[in-house]
This record gives C-alpha cells, sequence and structure tokens, in this order.
C-alpha cells in the first residue's frame, strides 16, 4: 500500500503518467520501429533448455538483420530473480537491466499489482491482430485475471506426459487411470513438490478431475471456500501418495529431475508444461525413439505464457519491437518447429495467408502427441498459495 | 602505516560486508515474517536436519583427515596424499555432487554393477530422508579441506622440523608412533584446525546447491526451504526466507557456543589424557592407508562419471557403459563466461592475498581477531543472505551489473577464505627470523622479501589457491549483483542444471574443475620447500 | 667503537621495567647481565638493537662510535644479534646465510670471505649445505660468522648457548669470545649461566627493574 502511494506520487510529480500514455497514442509504429534501431534490450528469459536458447539467438540475429535492434539474452534460472530485481531498481529510482522478461501467471500478476510493468501496449502491437484471442481466450487472461494488454502473448502450455512406449502401453488417460496404474506398478510414478510449477499444475489438474462445482475454479476464494472444495482433491492424492515413488513421503525438486529418473529407467512417466518437450528430447537423445506423449482424455491444464516490460527500462521501443516479432508468423512458426523447439503458436491459422500458414506445416516426429486434448484454462491465482500451503500441511515433512 | 596497511582489506572487503550485514537487520523486525518463519511446517524439522547433516559430516571429515595424517604423515604416501588433497579441493561441490549422486542413486553405477537387473532397485539413496546421502557427500568432498590446512600447518618451514624433534622426543620417552602423534602433534594440529573446522561445519549446515542434488525433500535442510523463499517473488515470502537466515545463523552461532563450553570444561580431562605418560598405541597405518584409498577412489570416481555423463546422452540402467558417445555437450560451452569467472578469480585472488598480507604486517595480531571474526560470520551466513545484503548495497550505489561490483562480490568469500587460512600460519612465523634479517642490514621490505616470504611460501599458495577455486565456483552472490549483464561459469552450469540436461550440466561441472585442478598443481608444485 | 647508553629506561603499562640505567661497553669488552626470567633483559636488547615496538615506552639515548642511534632503523645501526635458536635461514645454504648480510662489493671478494669465514669455523665445504643437516653446534658457529661478516660495530647475545649441551657450550663459548674479540667490538651479553661470563669480564645484575654491578 506504501509502496504503490510513493511510485504513483513520484510519478505524478514528474508528470510521467500523463506523459507516456499520451506519447503512445501520438506515436506511430514506424516511430516507434525508429526510435528503436540501435537500442540494446535485455531479454530476460529462462535458459535451461539448449532449444530454447538456440532460438532466442536466432531471434537476436533477426532483429539485428532486419531492425537494427541488438538483444541480449539475460539467462534466468527463475523468473522470479527478474521480478525482485524490476522491484528492487525501481524502488531505488534506477534503470532498467531487464528490458524484456519472459514471463506468465503469479509472476506476471506480481508485477502487474506492483505496477512495474509498462504498457498497456499489447494491443497495438500490429502483429497481435493475428493472435487467436478466441480459439485461445488465455492469450488475454493469464490465471483467470486480464492481462491488460500489460503482456503479450509468446507461445502455448498443456499439461503433457510421456513414457516409454515399449514400457508402457496403455498410458492413463485420467487422473483416475493414473490412480490405478500407480497402484498396478508402484513406486514408479511421481511428481515434483510444490512450489515448482509442474507440481502445481499436477495438482491443479487433479483439483479440475475431483472438485465438484467447477464453476469455483476461475474465481477468487478464500480459506473457507477452499478448505470445503479441495476436500476431494486431498483424498484423491491421500489414495495415490502410497503406490507413489518412495510412497509419497519424498518428492523430487524439479521437473527436469523426474525427466532424469525416467530416462534412467527408475520411473515410468514423466511430465511436462511444452507439449513437444518429449519429441525434443527424443531428438536430443535422451529418450528411446519408442517415447509416447499424450493428454487427459477430458482436458488438460493449459495457458500462453507471455512477454512483458518492464516500467524502468530504456529500449521500450526495442522492446515493444521485439515483442511485434516474436508475433509474426515467421517467429511462430520457426518456435514451433519440433526440430528446433516445438512450442505450440498463439497465432490464429484461419487469420494468416496460405503462404504464412505453409510455414507451420511440421512433420509429426517420435514423442509428439498424437491426439492434443482441449485446454482447461489455469484457475484463479488465488488458489495457488491456498494449494501449496495446503499441500505442504499435509504431506510437507 | 598501521592505518594505511588496514587500509585495503577494510575499505574494499570488511566495510562492504559489514554494511551488507547490516542490510539485513531490518528483516529482524519485520513481525509478519516471523509469523510467517515460525508457522510453516517444515522450519523446526528442516533446522535439525541442516544442523545433524552439519555436524555429522564435520565429525566424519575430521576423523578420516586425522586418520590419514596420523597414519601416512612419516610415510611415502605424504606427498601423494597432498597432491590428492589438493585434487579433491579443486573439484566444485556442485560438480561433485552430480557425479556421487550417479554413483549412489537406484539406476546408479553402484546399483547397475553389484545389482543389475531390469529396472532399478528399490534403494532410498539419493535424496534419502535422513540426509544420509548428503552428509557422506559433504563429509568425503571436505576431507580434502582439512587435510589441506592441515599440510599448511604441518609444512611452515619451522614447524615441520620442530614437530619432527617434539615426536621424536616423544619416542625417546617411550611413545609408540600413535601415541606420539597424539600427544605431541594431534594438540597444535587441532588448534590450529579449530576456524577451518566451523567453515566446514557451517558449509555443510547451510549449502544449497549440494541439499537439493541430494539431499532429502520433505523437508529439505533449512537452506533449501530459504533459497525457494528468497527466490519467490513475493516480497512477503522474500521477508520470511531472511527471517529464517537469522535463525539458521542463531542456531548454529548457539552450537558453535556450546562446543567452545564443552572444549573448556573438557580440557582437564584432555590434559590428563596428554600426559598420561607413554602407551603402545601404534600409528593405524594400514588402515589409513585403506581409508585413503576409499576417499581416493571415490573422489576419482565421481570425476570419471561425470566424464562419462557429458558424453552420453543416453544412460539407461542397466548399461554399465553409455550406449552413444557424443562430444556435443562439450561444444555448448562457451569461452565467455569462462574467461570472465578466470579474470574475476585472478584479480579476487590477487586482492585477496596481498590486502590480507598486508593487514598481518601492519596490524597488532590482537586486532585479527575482529576481521577473522567477521571472516567467519561471512562464511557463516548463508550466502543468500549475505549476497542479498550485498545486492541491496551495492544497487543505490550503481554497483551492481558492473564489473567492479561484480569482483567485490567475489572478494567476499575469497578474502574471507584467505584470511581464515592464511592466519594461523601467517602469525605463528618466528619473528625472530626478522629481527636476525635485519641485524644483517636488510630494510623491512627486504626482511619480508627474502626471509618470511620465502618461508611462508606454502601456505600463501595454498590459501591463494583455495582463494582462486572459491572464486570460480562462486554462483549465489554472482547470479545477484551481475544483475543480467554479465554471465560467469557457475550461473551458466546452474541455469542448465535447471533445465535438467545432464550431459550439458556435467560438462559444464568438468569445465568448472579445471581451473582451480591448475592453480593446485602450481601450488603443489611451486610450494614445494626445498629444505626438507 | 664503544656502545654507549644514557639513562635508558623502559616502562610498559605506566610501570617501569628498567629503570635509568647508563652503561658505556668499551670496544673489545663484553658485559654480561643477568637477571631472572621476564625481567627485560631481553627486552633492553631489543631496545638497543632497534626493533622494540609498543607497549613498551622508552626513554633515554643509545649511542654506538659516538653517534646516537636514535630513531635508526635496526638495518642500519651494524648491531650484531645472535639468540637462542641459530636462526639460520632454513631456505638458503649455508654460503647464502652467510651471503646474506655481508656488505656490498664484487662477487668474487664476498665468495671469498664466505671461504674464510666457513674455514675460521672449521666447516669449509659446508657451503652448499642446507642448514638442517648441520648439527646444532655447527649451526651455532655458522650463526655466529653470519652475524660477523657483516661487520657489525657491536654485538648483542641472547642467551646464544642455553639450547647447548655443556660440552657444546664450552667450546661455543671460546668461538664466540675468541672472534668478537678479535675485531674489538663491544659486545652486550645476556644470559642465565654464571658459567658464560667471560673472566675479567664485567657482570651486571637486573633485578627490580634495576640494574647494578655484581
Amino acid at each position: 500500500m506504501h509502496l504503490k502511494l510513493t511510485r504513483r506520487s513520484f510519478a505524478g510529480l514528474l508528470g510521467l503518467t500523463p506523459f507516456l500514455s499520451t506519447a503512445r497514442a501520438e506515436e506511430s509504429w514506424a516511430d516507434i520501429e525508429a526510435k528503436a534501431r540501435g537500442q540494446t534490450v535485455y531479454f530476460n528469459a529462462w535458459a535451461g533448455s539448449p532449444q530454447v536458447n538456440a532460438y532466442i539467438a536466432w531471434v537476436a540475429d533477426e532483429l539485428n538483420t532486419r531492425y537494427g535492434i541488438a538483444l541480449t539474452h539475460v539467462k534466468l534460472t527463475d523468473t522470479a530473480e527478474a521480478v525482485r530485481r524490476v522491484r528492487d531498481e525501481v524502488r531505488a529510482g534506477k534503470d532498467g537491466s531487464a528490458d524484456l522478461i519472459w514471463i506468465n501467471g503469479e509472476n506476471f500478476h506480481v508485477m502487474k499489482e506492483e505496477q512495474l510493468l509498462f504498457g498497456p501496449f499489447t494491443e497495438d502491437l500490429p502483429n497481435f491482430a493475428l493472435v487467436d484471442i478466441d480459439g485461445k481466450p488465455t492469450t488475454r487472461v493469464d490465471f483467470a485475471e486480464g492481462t491488460e494488454g500489460l503482456e503479450s502473448p509468446w507461445g502455448m502450455a498443456q499439461l503433457t506426459f510421456f513414457a516409454d512406449g515399449a514400457k508402457l502401453d496403455t498410458p492413463p488417460m485420467s487422473m483416475m487411470e493414473l490412480l490405478d496404474l500407480a497402484k498396478e506398478e508402484p513406486g514408479r510414478i511421481i511428481y515434483p513438490a510444490p512450489p515448482d510449477f509442474h507440481g502445481n499444475t499436477f495438482i491443479k489438474q487433479a483439483l479440475a478431475e475431483t472438485i465438484e462445482d467447477r464453476t469455483l475454479l476461475p474465481v477468487s476464494i478464500d480459506k473457507a471456500i477452499f478448505t470445503e472444495a479441495s476436500k476431494p482433491l486431498f483424498e484423491y492424492l491421500d489414495q495415490l501418495h502410497p503406490s507413489l515413488w518412495r510412497e509419497g513421503k519424498q518428492f523430487p525438486q524439479s521437473q527436469a529431475q523426474v525427466t532424469q529418473m525416467l530416462a534412467d529407467g527408475e520411473l515410468l512417466m514423466g511430465l511436462t508444461f511444452n507439449p513437444n518437450e518429449p519429441a525434443n528430447l527424443v531428438m536430443a537423445g535422451t529418450l528411446p525413439d519408442t517415447t509416447i506423449a499424450w493428454q487427459n482424455r477430458d482436458g488438460s491444464i493449459g495457458n500462453t505464457h507471455f512477454v512483458a516490460i518492464p516500467i524502468n527500462s530504456t529500449s521500450t521501443a526495442a522492446a515493444q519491437v521485439t515483442a511485434n516479432f516474436l508475433l509474426s508468423p515467421e517467429a511462430q512458426a520457426r518456435k514451433a518447429d519440433l526440430k528446433l523447439w516445438g512450442d505450440p503458436t498463439v497465432l490464429d491459422m484461419d487469420k494468416l495467408n496460405p503462404s504464412q500458414r505453409a510455414l507451420f506445416n511440421h512433420a509429426k516426429v517420435a514423442g509428439s502427441v498424437k491426439k492434443p486434448a482441449r485446454t482447461i484454462p489455469e484457475p484463479h491465482g488465488s488458489w495457488v498459495p491456498l494449494l501449496e500451503a495446503a499441500w505442504l500441511e499435509r504431506y510437507g515433512a | 602505516m598501521n592505518r594505511l596497511g588496514a587500509a585495503p582489506l577494510a575499505l574494499l572487503w570488511a566495510l562492504p560486508l559489514l554494511l551488507s550485514l547490516a542490510m539485513l537487520l531490518p528483516a529482524a523486525s519485520d513481525g509478519a515474517a516471523w509469523h510467517m518463519a515460525l508457522a510453516h511446517p517444515q522450519l523446526w524439522p528442516a533446522l535439525a536436519l541442516s544442523l545433524a547433516t552439519g555436524a555429522v559430516s564435520t565429525l566424519i571429515a575430521l576423523a578420516i583427515s586425522l586418520l590419514l595424517i596420523g597414519g601416512l604423515s612419516r610415510s611415502a604416501m605424504w606427498n601423494r596424499l597432498q597432491a590428492v588433497a589438493a585434487t579433491g579441493l579443486a573439484i566444485p561441490h556442485l560438480a561433485f555432487a552430480i557425479g556421487f549422486g550417479f554413483l549412489i542413486m537406484p539406476s546408479g553405477l553402484i546399483a547397475r554393477l553389484f545389482v543389475g537387473g531390469d529396472a532399478p532397485p528399490y534403494w532410498v539413496s539419493v535424496q534419502d530422508p535422513w540426509g544420509v546421502a548428503l552428509t557422506l557427500a559433504l563429509a568425503l568432498k571436505e576431507v580434502p579441506f582439512l587435510l589441506t590446512a592441515g599440510f599448511a600447518v604441518l609444512s611452515r618451514g619451522d614447524a615441520a622440523a620442530r614437530l619432527r624433534a617434539e615426536a621424536r622426543t616423544a619416542a625417546s620417552l617411550g611413545h609408540a608412533p600413535g601415541s606420539a602423534f597424539l600427544r605431541v602433534v594431534l594438540p597444535p594440529l587441532m588448534k590450529e584446525l579449530r576456524w577451518p573446522l566451523v567453515i566446514v561445519f557451517v558449509y555443510g549446515a547451510t549449502v544449497v546447491d549440494m541439499a537439493l542434488v541430494l539431499g532429502p525433500t520433505q523437508p529439505p535442510t533449512l537452506a533449501v526451504v530459504i533459497w525457494h523463499a528468497l527466490n519467490n517473488a513475493e516480497p512477503m515470502t522474500n521477508g520470511m526466507g531472511l527471517v529464517m537466515t537469522l535463525l539458521l545463523t542463531g542456531a548454529l552461532a548457539i552450537v558453535l557456543a556450546a562446543v567452545a563450553l564443552l572444549k573448556r570444561a573438557g580440557r582437564n580431562a584432555t590434559h590428563r589424557m596428554l600426559t598420561a605418560g607413554p602407551s603402545l598405541l601404534q600409528r593405524p597405518r594400514a588402515t589409513a592407508l585403506v581409508i585413503g584409498l576409499a576417499v581416493t577412489a571415490m573422489l576419482a570416481l565421481a570425476l570419471l562419471v561425470l566424464v562419462l555423463l557429458s558424453l552420453a546422452p543416453r544412460w539407461p540402467y542397466p548399461a554399465l557403459l553409455p550406449a552413444a558417445v557424443d562430444a556435443s555437450a562439450w561444444m555448448a560451452v562457451s569461452p565467455a563466461p569462462l574467461w570472465l569467472s578466470l579474470l574475476l578469480a585472478l584479480a579476487a585472488t590477487a586482492v585477496a592475498v596481498a590486502s590480507t598480507v598486508l593487514w598481518f604486517e601492519t596490524q597488532d595480531r590482537n586486532r585479527d581477531r575482529w576481521v577473522i571474526g567477521l571472516a567467519l560470520v561471512a562464511l557463516a551466513l548463508p550466502q543468500l543472505a549475505s549476497a542479498g545484503g550485498q545486492y541491496r548495497l551495492l544497487l543505490p550505489l550503481g554497483l551492481t551489473g558492473t564489473l567492479f561490483g561484480l569482483f567485490l562480490a567475489h572478494l567476499t568469500p575469497v578474502a574471507a577464505y584467505v584470511l581464515i587460512v592464511l592466519a594461523g600460519p601467517y602469525r605463528a612465523f618466528d619473528g625472530r627470523y626478522i629481527a636476525a634479517a635485519r641485524a644483517l642490514a636488510a630494510s623491512q621490505l627486504s626482511a619480508w622479501a627474502r626471509v618470511k616470504l620465502p618461508l611462508l611460501k606454502a601456505p600463501l599458495l595454498i590459501a591463494a589457491a583455495i582463494g582462486f577455486a572459491v572464486s570460480i565456483a562462486q554462483f549465489v552472490p554472482a547470479q545477484l549483483i551481475a544483475a543480467g549483464r554479465f554471465s560467469t561459469l557457475p550461473m551458466e552450469a546452474v541455469t542448465l542444471a535447471s533445465g535438467g540436461n545432464r550431459p550439458l550440466t556435467a560438462a559444464f561441472a568438468l569445465a568448472l574443475t579445471v581451473p582451480p585442478l591448475v592453480a593446485f598443481l602450481a601450488a603443489a608444485l611451486l610450494g614445494r620447500p626445498r629444505w626438507r | 667503537m664503544a656502545l654507549r647508553l644514557e639513562t635508558v629506561s623502559i616502562r610498559i603499562g605506566g610501570q617501569p621495567l628498567i629503570a635509568p640505567v647508563s652503561l658505556i661497553v668499551a670496544p673489545g669488552e663484553t658485559v654480561t647481565l643477568m637477571g631472572a626470567s621476564g625481567s627485560g633483559k631481553s627486552t633492553l636488547l631489543s631496545f638497543i638493537a632497534g626493533d622494540l615496538t609498543s607497549p613498551f615506552t622508552t626513554s633515554g639515548n643509545v649511542s654506538l662510535d659516538g653517534n646516537s642511534l636514535d630513531g635508526l632503523p635496526p638495518e642500519t645501526r651494524r648491531i650484531g644479534r645472535l639468540f637462542q635458536d641459530d636462526l639460520l635461514f632454513p631456505h638458503l645454504t649455508v654460503a647464502e646465510n652467510l651471503l646474506f648480510g655481508m656488505p656490498r662489493g664484487p662477487r668474487p671478494e664476498r665468495l671469498a670471505k664466505v671461504e674464510a669465514a666457513l674455514a675460521e669455523a672449521e666447516l669449509s665445504g659446508f657451503g652448499d649445505r642446507p642448514p638442517h643437516t648441520l648439527s646444532g653446534g655447527q649451526r651455532a658457529r655458522v650463526s655466529l660468522m653470519r652475524a660477523l661478516v657483516a661487520e657489525p660495530h657491536a654485538m648483542l647475545l641472547d642467551e646464544p648457548f642455553n639450547k647447548l649441551d655443556a660440552e657444546l657450550r664450552q667450546s661455543l663459548r671460546s668461538f664466540v669470545f675468541e672472534h668478537i674479540a678479535a675485531r674489538r667490538i663491544p659486545c652486550l651479553m645476556v644470559t642465565h649461566d654464571m658459567a658464560d661470563v667471560p673472566a675479567n669480564g664485567r657482570l651486571l645484575l637486573l633485578k627490580h627493574a634495576t640494574v647494578t654491578h655484581a
């Protein structure tokens, strides 16, 4: 509370806020592109995957050639680092060390609430017109809250499971079937512990499939409602855990560890948020080519991930040009190419012309999801801390 | 000269450190954060786990080290032991943890060798709930450190001869070699090992990366809980993390104080034991040899496993060797972070050693307590906290995201280690050598350069090598202060580890190991005394 | 070439360690100072040598050859010292130890001096040996020669024979006093052992911070 007042008065003192919005209304896209030339963009993005890093390196090359922008990939282990940094810098009145952040969900909410973001700018990007806002509502609604144009969609994510088809012939297509499988093969399945976001997603999937009143999911809830509504979820987990790896008394810290254990043969199946990660792993040789990937039959939790611009960035023009380029059919197609990264696109195929659409014809490879399921939108952000706390309470020690 | 002598150390290290710590104080008065911390269901079990892991691993490491020093100090193995210790020190903790983990995990090398079968056995090894895997790995990894500290003591030009003479005296009084070791060599050795033991204990109780790879998860060690809390996007949770840091530090201080009191109380008993008269306690050379070989084997195997891992995209159970060999991970090790890490390490080590020596030369030894105490505090706090405080200090000064700020961040732990490792040998130097030199018409500087420096060659080189290795492995402070503008080798490695690409992680871990290895080799070769 | 102390007093923490004492040591003379352990004998020697530091406070004047040594650092005072331990530098050979304090000059001359010194100490051929390979008595002789080849104008001996056995003490005593006397420099010695006192040498006692003639 105190913080907001200070920043508002600070901005008001310099007349910054009115100045910015007026400027944007008057600036044309050509003006922004012109201003962007010669600027540097520090793109803070998670760098745990060589495919992602390679893709961002390609983006940097293209931006340099086409727009004269120098993009540097600032490699993050965890997006929260960037959030903290921006918060500290704004508090200290310093210029931004980050110009563009790969972000979504809780991190985005924190930045939005604390007014750490530049914008709104998203809907003014020329390529935004191509985004599939109707078919993919999560491109404008992040964890059940509107993005308000403060973050530009970049790719899609959906909870996907994978396993070695040679060892598992009928994959479980629902959480109940997963429970049955766990009972048949005890000690061979596990999910990472919250607050790892894959762990959170697994639990949210179980929540979506066990909750009695689905209308509670998109709304802001409090502890009382939560306790009642989550009873079936915890009953499910109580049944599931004894059949899990180490009897559900120990959990891996990350999804990467789960994947590694699957590759080593210790586990039967793994999970991911990138539906094309299993195919990537097959191509990298980490997983055998008998790998299969699937999503739960009745729908699997999915969301969009975005890029956002911190309020204290000194290269907002170049950052916007970058965000726009990331939305271009060419960049989106390359990103969706399974041989390179395989992250699904946010664009609407119907809004593209035939030559643009052709860019997206990727061959199916081993490990890709055969029958993609529909997306279940993320529950409201208020569910997450309650889920994490309750899980910790029950299973944490 | 006195004031000036203290200046470099004070301005570049002590003052920034104190200010960084001061930045943590506001956390102590954050009532809401205290509430959150005390209500955290994992707080107390995690704390107990941290203390237990730290204490047990330290005791095991000490026992092994003493056994090795006692058993092998008069034998031909002495030099080889020093070489093994140096190599062991050079391996970064994270690298060893990954390699060791792969040895003992259910789908690991030991299971493949001795169990086999189609699917991995249901072992509870890595991430076991009692922290045994973590404790063992810590103990193994800290043996080289304690051995090196011991060598630094025993290799001083004057001390070695005196100890030998005293051991011979004890023999002439009827003490068997083992007894002579216990009563003659051990007491002064233990006195010098006090500080290294404290560091080992504190590190074991507060390490993050090793705990993430090998430690229990539900609950994890408190350091891991703090790590997650400090990295969280919510400021409230960050505050809780800082409060937990203060709690952890307080707990460590209490344990250390208790140990000190126990020692004082036990002094009479030890005195009686020491003066009990000769016994026939033989030096257990055979046991020492076996244990020495076992430790060496573990360290070597961990390295070997890392090499194999870095070349193997796939290595499914129960294959003893990877199916395909692919050096692409090696190609992905980027040169820029490597050069940056090397540059920072050289700068930090040089400045640390120079300013520390300047301090010892110009300051009265009564003042040492303050800097050594400060160094211990610096090493006793989880790096997250001291680095967090440092970040909060450097941000308004505009030093975050700068090379100088990054240098300062590296200097903090490096100077702390150098101070602690160098203090004993440096202060114990017989000042009469200098008096003799000056009576022979040598100026103070000339006496220092021609007499003191050569005689302190070994401890100085060892301290420098340790400082260098510490700098190369720095992650948390580097990450925070680099503020996205720079990338060092460990920063790249940890980021990759979060993606689970094991060959790449192994390749980077090996790249992290090479520079310190070279440094230690150099220190060993150059520090060899000509006057044994 | 006399060593002169003029009302030299040393205090520590406000208490007198050595009450004002005046003393002249003539060239070639050895004056012995005896006193209980901790009485301040070594401190006095340090003061004369020039490396006495805080927390001692001093007053009075030391002069050598008529020149005041006040404020001069030890290396310029031309005062040689022997300690209880030979303090031969372990990392240098015997010859290098001897060369250490030798005044600058052409190399052949310095090497010749080394040979001469070794011969005097009956250690010819030992030049290339490291000190730890010599016996205690041999090292003590080298230590004295090292001090003497630096051509000091005075010598300070701090219990130099203390660590040697009786037989060695005897031979070393004669060796030391012969050479010092031959060079006709004043020598102030501190010792425990009455037997160390040279015949006809002056003996002083330090008791209760006061120096008196025996």
